[in-house]
């Protein structure tokens, strides 16, 4: 399905950090690797920030004067399914993809999205989830 | 069911009448709450009470004042999700639409916190020898405004937060068909802790609005609604030697020219006539194709059109809702009838649209006539619907001379590639606010809101810095001290 407002574009911005901020917290109470349920925590309080910083970003630029369509974002492109957190290896696997997800969205997003502050903020997450990339990559290797 | 009640002297009250209006949810067609139509016994408590607590007010230093609408835009921000799907159960809209409404409401607040700058006056040494002169805005009392249902949480904002910044009291009448918002927001209002007597909200109907033009207290009246309305209320306020703003009615030329960007300007202009439901004051309502752009427009147009999701507001991703009432509904298909009667030929037909899960629901679809002449009802009169009508002219003048002929000047909208095009329709074209490239010429807070002809009856319009000068009396002061 097209999200073809920006309320439904916002919206889903909003699920995919909730989606990702819910796994990191279940994840971290799942593994017994210190250094991992620190770098989890990390994110879940990370993603529970974007979740914050969404809603206040579309509570704040939505322009009822230029409320028009937004074409060529579509949320199947970004869904993924969770399974409950398994192995460390897996709940990184996970995250990764998570992340990888979040950043393709952002990115896409904010070259659709007419509103200069709101591109700004979906750069600047995706520049983030860049970020959060090469720590989950930085500890892959060590949990296998 | 819930009733609503007034908010007088700083404390909620039923009101003692025996007469209730009923409050629709327009996107399921489901009663959802009564709304008491109030005495005037109890629009004089309101002007009492807020003559009684105009004077401390009217002392209280102006960024005093103000650091009360600094609260009130946290609070609002705080309850902003709330008041806006408030306003899309009772007025129908999208959320997103909500959404930027309870926008412009809040922008209304902030921009009259700045009222150390908007309000000062001007002063001149030795206008005679020795002797020294001032303009100083004063407060003048008690404002009351009158506010429709299409925007039933920002209208009213237009005005109280100026009135009360510059040490004015005020009394709101909500829109009878859309109380729940006003009230939701008078709940916050009721949280941010002003004085008592400051705001006050009485509902009602035309007993409130008589009552309100009459009483002594009220030293001025805005507006916002119908043209016939607003001439009346223009007409009671001259009468009764109040100030009086009123924002009439309008049908908004949207005029597209052979140079025009159709694929960056389609978004917009489908935003402009279908936004809102086409019940807003700056909708567009007739599509005027110049020249050879014609064929091209219309097949663009009704094409996204069509694409249009119609649905419950309340539901991402809808971009269309229903229309405010069953009887609102039937008028607008009164004008379809009487466009088909009249020869224009329906090109896309919204009667009959079934929106799944809504039975019952106000909806109508997207609807465009063609083959539309100016003289036709369609073309003359405010429908206040997602209704269409596609006018063919030869070009820019011939375009320019249909609006100079309207009895409404409120919008007029232009799509070109030519800024020599452009300037002379904002130069030529009778109405007040003007877009270029854009569907909605909607003025932001701090720009000046307000039509021409049968648009606006008055002087200063709604907002900006104008505003500033409707809620106070310039004194001016000559001394002499040598």
């Amino acid at each position: 399905m097209e999200l073809g407002t920006f309320g439904a574009v916002m919206g889903f911005a909003a699920q995919l950090v909730v989606q990702s901020a819910d796994f990191y917290a279940t994840a971290s109470a799942a593994t017994k690797n210190a250094t991992l349920e620190s770098l989890l925590q990390s994110l879940a309080q990370d993603a529970r920030k974007d979740v914050a910083t969404m809603e206040q970003t579309r509570r704040e630029n939505v322009t009822e004067m230029i409320l028009e369509p937004i074409a060529g974002l579509v949320r199947e492109d970004y869904a993924i399914g969770l399974q409950p957190p398994g192995a460390d290896a897996e709940i990184v696997q996970t995250g990764l993809r998570l992340e990888e997800r979040d950043q393709k969205f952002f990115r896409d997003a904010s070259a659709r999205v007419p509103l200069p502050e709101v591109a700004r903020v979906f750069r600047k997450t995706a520049q983030r989830k860049e970020q959060n990339i090469s720590r989950l990559r930085a500890l892959a290797a060590a949990v296998g | 069911m819930n009733s609503v009640k007034n908010y007088i002297n700083g404390t909620w009250s039923d009101s003692e009448t025996q007469e209730f209006g009923e409050v629709w949810c327009p996107a399921t067609g489901e009663k959802i709450a009564h709304v008491p139509f109030s005495t005037a016994a109890e629009v004089d408590q309101a002007a009492q009470a807020a003559k009684n607590a105009y004077w401390d007010w009217r002392c209280t230093p102006p960024l005093t004042r103000a650091r009360y609408l600094f609260k009130l835009k946290d609070l609002f921000e705080k309850n902003f999700e709330d008041i806006a799907r408030t306003l899309v159960t009772e007025e129908g809209k999208t959320l997103d639409e909500a959404r930027g409404e309870v926008r412009r409401m809040i922008e209304n607040v902030e921009h009259a916190t700045g009222v150390t700058t908007l309000m000062t006056g001007y002063n001149l040494e030795d206008i005679a020898q020795g002797i020294d002169c001032t303009a100083e805005r004063q407060p003048i009392g008690v404002f009351g405004a009158i506010v429709p249902f299409n925007f039933p949480a920002m209208v009213a904002w237009w005005f109280l937060p100026y009135a009360v910044v510059t040490g004015n009291t005020f009394i709101v009448k909500p829109s009878e068909q859309v109380p729940l918002t006003q009230t939701r927001i008078f709940e916050v209002v009721d949280d941010c802790g002003f004085p008592e007597g400051v705001v006050n909200m009485v509902h009602g109907a035309k007993d409130v609005v008589n009552a309100m033009l009459h009483h002594p207290d009220i030293k001025g009246i805005s507006f916002v609604g119908q043209s016939a309305t607003a001439r009346y209320i223009y007409k009671t306020c001259g009468e009764t030697g109040k100030r009086v703003q009123a924002l009439g009615g309008a049908k908004n030329f949207l005029l597209v020219m052979p140079d025009a960007d159709l694929d960056t300007g389609m978004p917009s202009i489908i935003t402009s006539f279908y936004g809102c439901a086409g019940e807003r004051c700056l909708s567009g309502s007739v599509l005027v194709a110049v020249g050879d752009v014609y064929a091209r427009l219309k097949e663009k147009f009704v094409a996204a059109a069509s694409a249009l999701k119609v649905g419950n507001g309340l539901e991402e991703g809808v971009q269309m809702g229903p229309v405010i009432s069953k009887k609102h509904q039937e008028k607008v298909l009164g004008y379809i009838e009487k466009g088909i009667k009249e020869g224009a030929k329906l090109i896309l037909d919204g009667r009959g649209i079934k929106v799944p899960g809504y039975p019952n629901g106000f909806y109508i679809g997207p609807t465009v006539f063609d083959q539309v002449d100016p003289g036709m009802t369609i073309a003359r009169e405010e429908i206040f619907g997602p209704v269409v009508s596609l006018v063919r002219v030869k070009n820019l003048d011939e375009g320019i001379r249909l609006m100079q002929k309207s009895e409404y000047g409120n919008a007029a909208c232009l799509y070109t590639t030519s800024g020599k095009t452009a300037r002379e329709f904002k130069y030529r074209v009778p109405a007040s606010m003007i877009g270029i490239n854009l569907g909605i010429a909607a003025p932001m807070a701090f720009f000046p809101f307000g039509g021409a002809k049968g648009s606006f009856f008055g002087d200063i319009k709604g907002h900006g810095r104008e505003i500033v000068q409707f809620y106070t009396d310039t004194k001016v002061v000559i001394q002499r001290w040598t």
